[in-house]
């Protein structure tokens, strides 16, 4: 019995990418789906590393893609988390449904104020 | 008599099953403190996997930069942005007193048979490929020093003037050093609105205060 095979690691990583795939479709708040993003390049990194690690053994190609990953990653999560301090601070609020409608409601106002 | 499983593959199992179950708990967690917690705790199996790949700088780099950084940015904003006192959920999630109704089992539905659908060729091709491989040990020859730092500087910083991934590399500096930009220049932008919108309102708020009495 051998588990650690380049099958398996691919499941895991494609599993990971339909958990965190569910994460970003399904969950109201703005973080979780942040948190849901990061689960799929997870799962991306996870069959970048197999990937070298099974048919590869010449270079650590992968794994360089993997720290450029860990870059992108990186400043997602900065620019991502900076804008939901930006809505939290104006909005009080930050559920995806109800900023969905913000435009919505200025309109609204803009309206009754006139 | 069917051979055991060596040592790398239950860890490797238990490993994958252990990345599975957290990233299934963070989605579905109701607390985001929580589902942080729980995926910082579902990186460090994920690191374990990378060090069983012969990948030790990746699985060094996914608990220092990952779990210690990247997550403890958003551990932190959560702890800022969560009003609750007891650490309750944020306003406006879970609306309905449970993370997982009616409307999440359709697309639980609908992705489980993405995965069904995507999964069983995914396997058989990666089985046709590593099929000869398997036979000499289920991996290919890897070079002397596979997935150390210095392997790794080599193969990036290496000849630097005619090296493409010396070049890239250090675009990412420059990515990160724009993100960094993007993020101050979003915090200042709210400082100037605050700013522009503070007199008004409190014009408002003595207008109010002087139309009330």
């Amino acid at each position: 019995m051998t588990f650690l095979t380049l099958s398996n690691a691919l499941t895991v990583s494609l599993v990971l990418v339909l958990i965190g795939a569910f994460g970003v479709l399904r969950r109201r708040n703005l973080i979780l789906v942040l948190l849901s993003v990061e689960i799929m390049l997870n799962g991306v990194n996870l069959s970048l590393i197999s990937f070298n690690y099974f048919l590869w053994g010449a270079s650590e190609l992968g794994h360089y893609l993997y720290m450029l990953s860990i870059g992108v990653a990186a400043v997602e999560a900065a620019v991502g988390l900076a804008m939901v301090i930006v809505l939290f601070r104006n909005h009080r609020d930050v559920t995806r449904t109800r900023i969905a409608r913000l435009g919505e409601t200025s309109e609204t106002e803009a309206g009754a104020g006139a | 008599m069917p051979q055991l499983p060596s040592v790398p593959d239950i860890l490797f199992a238990v490993s994958a099953v252990a990345v599975i179950g957290f990233s299934l708990a963070v989605v579905l967690a109701r607390n985001p403190v929580r589902s942080t917690l729980l995926l910082i705790l579902s990186f460090l199996p994920v690191s374990l996997i990378y060090i069983l790949m012969q990948a030790t700088f990746a699985g060094i780099l996914q608990v220092m930069v990952y779990a210690g950084a990247i997550m403890m940015l958003f551990t932190f904003v959560i702890m800022m942005i969560n009003p609750a006192p007891g650490g309750g959920e944020l306003p406006g999630d879970a609306t309905s007193g449970k993370t997982f109704g009616k409307g999440d089992l359709l697309w639980v539905v609908l992705l489980c048979g993405v995965g069904l659908i995507v999964i069983p060729p995914v396997q058989y091709a990666a089985s046709r490929i590593t099929a000869p491989l398997i036979a000499s040990g289920g991996s290919p020859a890897h070079k002397e020093g596979f997935g150390t730092v210095e392997s790794i500087a080599q193969l990036i910083f290496r000849d630097p003037a005619n090296n493409p991934l010396t070049v890239s590399f250090e675009l990412i500096s420059i990515l990160i050093l724009v993100g960094v930009i993007a993020a101050v220049n979003f915090g200042r932008r709210t400082q100037k609105a605050a700013k522009a919108a503070s007199p008004q309102a409190t014009a408002d708020e003595t207008n109010a205060a002087g139309g009330n009495p």
